[in-house]
């Protein structure tokens, strides 16, 4: 289950973080999603010799953070989007598609003329589809 | 890791008992540790003492159907410490061979030996002692020994002490034996368990485990490390089972064996794997060990005894993992990373381990305190006397707890109860300090994602152990780790964290007493942006915060100050969130004493309207700084957006006050902070920003610049936003001072001019005044700097500036305290108004330059004893352009002597037709040898000034003057030789010089033309010799050659009308050769001649050859002789004499000429 997603912006700054627990416990994810982007760094500092990583904006398991796994995606625009979830065995290509999708969410909220690029996304019409996005995870259905 | 028991934590060694002959053991002992791979040994001084190692009475009851543990605790230090895999008995040669009561002996002791050794399968060895080779035992004996051992006869073995070498040997085959034999029993236990395993006798998984667990090790003990992996893993797996079906019975206890039973194979199976270098295997078998337990939280009273179990697991881990993190390979993230395999670079990372050892210490610490307060536990955490939780101890098996019970001698052990062994757990884990762990495991973390650059991960372990420090109570500890880390946070802009850190910081500083710093995290916290912050950063919460800051005291003593406190906000400081100053003058220049406008923007972020009782303003001139209270400023303010009460600072809009202040001294005024008083005990003081730079820069707010929802111009003018600036450039009062530059006329190169300077003071009095003087090339060549070739010339400078001296009474070069060859700062003496000062400026020329001459006054209107800034510094600017000007240009000539014609050769191959003397080419001037030349030096005036030439003469070449052997001063034209002459503009000056060189050269030095001058007396400038400008220009070489022929021209000075007259053609020839010349005559009207009018005659050798002719004047007054021309056939040479070389006076009849007469 997805508990946890989040846009981070150029300067590691916070665009849009979400969670979906019940708990109080959200504040756990603002300190697990701000650490997930020590492993971002460190990805893109040293990118792996082998070639399908390249311009392969998916990148894949971050890191474990307690009982959570934490997976993540680097845009060209180094925007980052980050997505927390309590499975232990996520599959590769659901991950991908998450982030395919949500990309293209992230995409048509910047595009809007009256949105101020580098500013928190506060549309309600991205967390509607969000929410979506994040419900249909895990189901086999293309977006 | 250090808690476990050596023998778990170190690989097992195998064991080998020497019984008998004591003295040896030391020896033996020593070798056989030192082995590859070591064996420990058991030594047994005696005989008698081989029954410690017999079995015990009921350790044949293991096929029993049931066991009461899993693994029992001595087990694994029996194996390593007491029970040998051979039993070595030594016997001296002397007892083999002595008398049948030895021999007896010997056979009785190994009986004994062998009975032991018998009932546990262990391996017998006999040893016999030989001190020297003669001691030989015989085959008989060790036949029999052989049989009475029933051993093998390859086990019967020799130990030589005779020398060293046979020792050495002697220990090698006992090592070698050793090993065979200690390898053969534990495969042969091994083997001998394994087909327990294999036949399944038993039905309860315990002893499944148990025996997989000894296989294992027995397999540790081969160093058959692949073996032993394989049955921990079935042990584990095995216990694996028994996690789903845990009994009823003792549920708790049943748990907590369990999980250590686990926690051991785990340990056995991560050292075994990461010594194999498999770290990836490790990592993963690791995970799923936690994960597969990560669930037997058991009981939730007794919860802390799973978290502190996960915790030890992350630790051990961890520890494992850092020390053999020699072996992980480079390469070991190549396997993780996008392509979804399960493990990412922080899996092989210890500091994660750490950190998660230290949340899940935190966990159990958590669990700890609901089990001591939960109503459930009450009856555990108040145990009744009966149960004396001193009597608990760990029990026979890994993980069991049981009672002792002490009767007398007897111990006897007794199985615990759940609700006991709760208490006794309870009592164990309040002993200790697990903060102390837990800040300990979390630095460690931080630590090692610092070394490794994470820097949010280190952040984020801070965190968590300021926290810690928090709840023990440490709250200097803690400000400071949280202090260390806001900064990321702010940088980054993650609200939520820093409001969280904040909170920690504000409650820090509260308790600490730390009333400045609370406040600035208070309103630090205030004026966040809004988020959807998880812990209720809310605007209502915002607000509480701000009103307990800045609201009115409510009998707080903390917040009771005598002296309000100081806020700083500088360019950089997390409180530009809350209050942030904007300050612009209209103007950008204002005139002394004039009012300038200025406009202050205010704006605040905080949640609520701050009310502000006064407004500090401040400059960098302080007679400038004004404050502004809500009273007063009710009349002035100008802006209409003013709102009802003045200084109310309304949430995100700027509160704009203009005002109108009286500018100070000249120069540059600044505004340099604005303070406002937020609350009685509180001022804010706010660097002031120019809006134009704020409006560019991201400076009203680095950290939050992308939250700001307003922010509109914060002067609401265009044009003051743009163009706004903080400072204001206050202009000069108007110089009361003059400053005249007299010039005389241009300048002349040489000589010093002076340039009389004079301040007047119209007004002003002059203090601590100063005269800078700067001269520059009129064409805008820059300044004066001359060319490297003209530097390297000699003097540096076309123009220099040599004195700055003035006519008061201190006319000394005190006054002068720099100067430069083209700049001077001179100090002008203290003057009242209405009095002068005059100096004069020396300026010498040394090439004839146009410059201009910059003089600059600055002075203070008043004295400077007060402080800096007491009087106004004003200046006055005069320039004057001055022209350089040669005064006069030395020109020079060579004539032969009248009427004498030296041959030069030279001059005749270059220029064939002969001519007169000097004049021609100044550089190949050739003279003749020992014959005088006339050298001509002339100096005309071409400046506008009359001049005085003092004198002319010609320096030699060494220095000393008059001319020495090669120039003579010859005659002088005028009268007034010596005296000093003026010589008008474009008049020209002369002097005749005799020049005899003395011998033939090709380049001879006449010396220096050396002319001292000065200005003339009428007209201004020092007079004198003394002050007399000295030119000196050097003379060109000249070639003196030797003349080969002279030819001289002789008649009489005058002649009478029809008096005949001879004149004379004498040739010299000066060589020794024979020369032929021809000469010829012309005709002439005036007078007739008789004789040829061509000839030639030859010249012999160092002689001279005379032509004459007579000549009768038919006509009178000067007349030309005829015409005579002279060749040298030799030299093709011919001279003619010159018009005035050949005119004669001819009186019309003879004067009467009386000397006496003339002279009187």
């Amino acid at each position: 289950m997805i508990v946890c997603v989040a846009v981070v912006g150029q300067q590691n700054n916070p665009l849009y973080l979400q969670s979906f627990t019940d708990g109080d416990d959200a504040l756990k994810f603002h300190h697990i999603v701000h650490c997930s982007l020590d492993v971002v760094e460190e990805r893109v500092n040293n990118p792996k010799k082998s070639g399908p990583t390249l311009n392969e904006p998916f990148l894949g398991l971050l890191y474990p953070a307690e009982n959570y796994k934490v997976y993540g995606y680097l845009t060209n625009t180094k925007v980052k989007f980050i997505l927390v979830t309590t499975d232990l065995d996520v599959r590769d290509a659901d991950a991908r598609n998450f982030f395919r999708r949500f990309h293209a969410a992230y995409m048509d909220a910047v595009s809007n003329p009256f949105h101020v690029p580098g500013k928190k996304i506060t549309t309600r019409t991205f967390v509607e589809r969000v929410g979506a996005i994040v419900r249909s995870f895990g189901s086999t259905l293309p977006a | 890791m250090e808690e476990y028991a050596e023998e778990l934590r170190t690989p097992p060694v195998a064991l080998v008992s020497l019984v008998g002959m004591p003295e040896l053991h030391q020896t033996i002992s020593a070798s056989l540790h030192s082995e590859q791979p070591p064996i420990n040994t058991l030594a047994l001084p005696d005989f008698g003492k081989i029954s410690i190692i017999a079995p015990k009475v009921k350790e044949a009851v293991d096929s029993g159907q049931s066991a009461a543990g899993i693994l029992k605790r001595e087990w694994l230090a029996k194996h390593r410490t007491r029970v040998p895999a051979v039993v070595a008995a030594l016997f001296s040669s002397d007892g083999v061979t002595g008398d049948p009561a030895q021999w007896l002996q010997v056979c009785t002791d190994l009986e004994n030996v062998k009975a032991v050794v018998r009932g546990r399968n262990i391996k017998l060895v006999v040893v016999i002692v030989q001190s020297s080779l003669r001691d030989e035992v015989s085959d008989d004996h060790m036949t029999a020994l052989k049989k009475r051992g029933e051993i093998d006869s390859k086990y019967i073995t020799t130990f030589l002490l005779s020398d060293t070498l046979e020792k050495r040997k002697s220990l090698q085959r006992l090592a070698a034996m050793f090993a065979e034999l200690s390898n053969t029993y534990y495969r042969e236990e091994g083997r001998r368990i394994k087909t327990r395993i294999e036949k399944k006798s038993w039905n309860c998984a315990e002893l499944h485990i148990r025996y997989c667990f000894k296989v294992a090790v027995f397999a540790e003990f081969r160093r058959d490390w692949a073996e032993a992996l394989r049955f921990y893993n079935d042990a584990y797996g095995g216990l694996h089972e028994m996690f789903g079906a845990p009994t009823k019975l003792q549920p708790i206890q049943r748990l907590v064996e369990i999980k250590t039973v686990a926690e051991y194979l785990h340990f056995k199976v991560s050292t075994l794997l990461l010594h194999g270098g498999k770290v990836d295997e490790a990592i993963k078998w690791f995970h799923k060990h936690i994960a597969s337990c990560e669930r037997l939280v058991g009981l939730p009273e007794v919860a802390f005894l799973h978290w502190e179990w996960m915790s030890r697991q992350f630790l051990v881990f961890a520890e494992l993992l850092e020390t053999s993190s020699a072996v992980i390979p480079s390469s070991v993230s190549a396997n993780s990373g996008a392509s979804g395999a399960t493990l990412t670079e922080w899996d092989f990372q210890p500091a994660y381990y750490y950190q998660m050892s230290a949340h899940y210490l935190r966990k159990k610490k958590d669990s700890l305190e609901a089990s001591l307060s939960a109503p459930e536990t009450s009856e555990w955490r108040n145990p009744s006397e009966s149960t004396a939780l001193e009597s608990i101890v760990p029990s026979i098996f890994v993980g069991q707890f049981s009672r002792v019970l002490e009767e007398g001698d007897l111990l006897t052990t007794l199985p615990v109860a759940d609700a006991e062994y709760a208490s006794y757990a309870l009592a164990e884990a309040k002993r200790f300090q697990d903060s102390f762990e837990i800040i300990a495991l979390y630095r460690k973390a931080s630590e090692s994602f610092t070394a490794s650059k994470a820097t949010r991960m280190a952040s984020f372990c801070s965190n968590r152990m300021a926290r810690e420090y928090y709840d023990t109570g440490d709250f200097t500890n803690a400000k400071r780790i949280l202090d260390d880390i806001v900064g990321l946070y702010r940088r980054e802009r993650w609200v939520a964290l820093l409001w969280e850190a904040l909170g920690y910081l504000r409650e820090c500083s509260r308790k600490l007493g730390l009333l400045k710093e609370f406040a600035e995290y208070s309103l630090e916290m205030a004026a966040l942006p809004l988020t959807e912050a998880p812990n209720g950063g809310g605007l209502s919460q915002r607000g509480v915060i701000q009103e307990e800051v800045l609201g009115p005291i409510k009998g707080e003593t903390f917040m009771k100050v005598d002296q309000p406190i100081d806020l700083e906000v500088d360019a950089v400081s997390p409180l530009r969130t809350v209050f942030l100053a904007s300050v612009a003058f209209h103007d950008q220049s204002v005139k002394p004493g004039a009012p300038a406008t200025l406009t202050l923007s205010l704006l605040s972020r905080l949640p609520q309207p701050v009310e502000i009782d006064q407004l500090e303003i401040q400059f960098n001139q302080p007679a400038c700084n004004f404050t502004l209270s809500s009273s007063t400023v009710k009349n002035q303010l100008s802006s209409s957006e003013e709102p009802p009460p003045p200084f109310l600072l309304t949430p995100g809009k700027w509160l704009r006050l203009t005002h109108e202040i009286q500018s100070g001294q000249s120069g540059k005024l600044e505004c340099l902070s604005v303070a406002a008083r937020i609350a009685p005990w509180c001022r804010i003081r706010c660097q002031a920003d120019s809006p134009a730079s704020m409006e560019a820069s991201p400076s009203p707010s680095p950290h939050w610049k992308m939250l700001d929802e307003v922010q509109n111009s914060s002067t609401g003018d265009p044009i003051l936003s743009a163009a706004g600036q903080k400072i204001i450039q206050i202009e000069e009062p108007d110089p009361q001072v003059d400053l005249i530059l007299a010039s005389s006329g241009p300048a002349l190169v040489g000589e010093i001019f002076s340039v009389p300077v004079s301040v007047i003071s119209r007004g002003h009095s002059v203090f601590s005044g100063e005269l800078k003087i700067n001269l520059v090339d009129a064409k805008g060549g820059g300044l004066i700097t001359p060319r490297e070739a003209e530097a390297a010339a000699g003097d540096g400078h076309h123009v220099e500036l040599l004195a700055v001296s003035g006519t008061g009474e201190e006319e000394d070069d005190d006054d002068i305290k720099r100067i430069r060859h083209s700049f001077g700062l001179v100090a002008v003496p203290t003057l009242a108004a209405g009095e002068s000062w005059s100096g004069k400026l020396e300026i010498k020329w040394h090439r004839p330059r146009t410059v201009m001459l910059y003089v600059s006054l600055g002075y203070s209107t008043s004295s400077g004893d007060g402080g800096g800034s007491a009087g106004q510094r004003v200046n006055v600017h005069r320039n004057l352009q001055i022209e350089g000007k040669t005064p006069l240009v030395l020109n020079h000539r060579f004539i032969s002597p009248f009427r004498c014609e030296p041959l030069l050769v030279s001059k005749l191959r270059r220029r064939p037709d002969g001519g007169g003397g000097g004049g021609g080419d100044p550089t190949t001037v050739s003279l003749p040898q020992s014959e005088a030349t006339v050298l001509i030096v002339s100096a005309l005036n071409c400046c506008d000034v009359p001049l005085r030439c003092v004198s002319l003469s010609v320096e030699d070449p060494d220095g000393g003057g008059g001319g020495g052997a090669a120039v003579q001063a010859a005659v002088r034209h005028g009268a007034a030789a010596i005296a000093s002459e003026v010589v008008a503009p474009g008049e020209e000056f002369k002097q005749f010089f005799s020049v005899v060189p003395p011998s033939e050269s090709p380049g001879l030095e006449l010396g220096h033309v050396c002319l001292r001058w000065t200005r003339d007396a009428g007209s201004g400038g020092g007079g004198g010799a003394d002050s007399a400008v000295v030119v000196r220009q050097k003379l060109p070489e000249v070639k003196v050659e030797k003349p080969p022929l002279v030819v001289k021209l002789e008649f009489p000075p005058y002649a009478v009308l029809g008096d005949p007259l001879t004149f004379h053609v004498k040739v010299q020839n000066q060589t020794s050769f024979l020369q032929e010349i021809k000469y010829s005559l012309g005709d002439s009207q005036s007078f007739v001649f008789s004789g040829p009018h061509q000839d030639k005659a030859s010249v012999l050798p160092r002689s001279e050859h005379v032509v004459s002719h007579k000549v009768v004047p038919l006509g009178s007054g000067p007349q030309r002789l005829p015409h005579v021309n002279v060749t040298a056939v030799r030299y093709s040479a011919k001279v003619s004499a010159s018009a005035a070389a050949s005119t004669v006076f001819v009186f019309p009849s003879p004067p009467h000429l009386d000397p006496e007469e003339e002279a009187s």
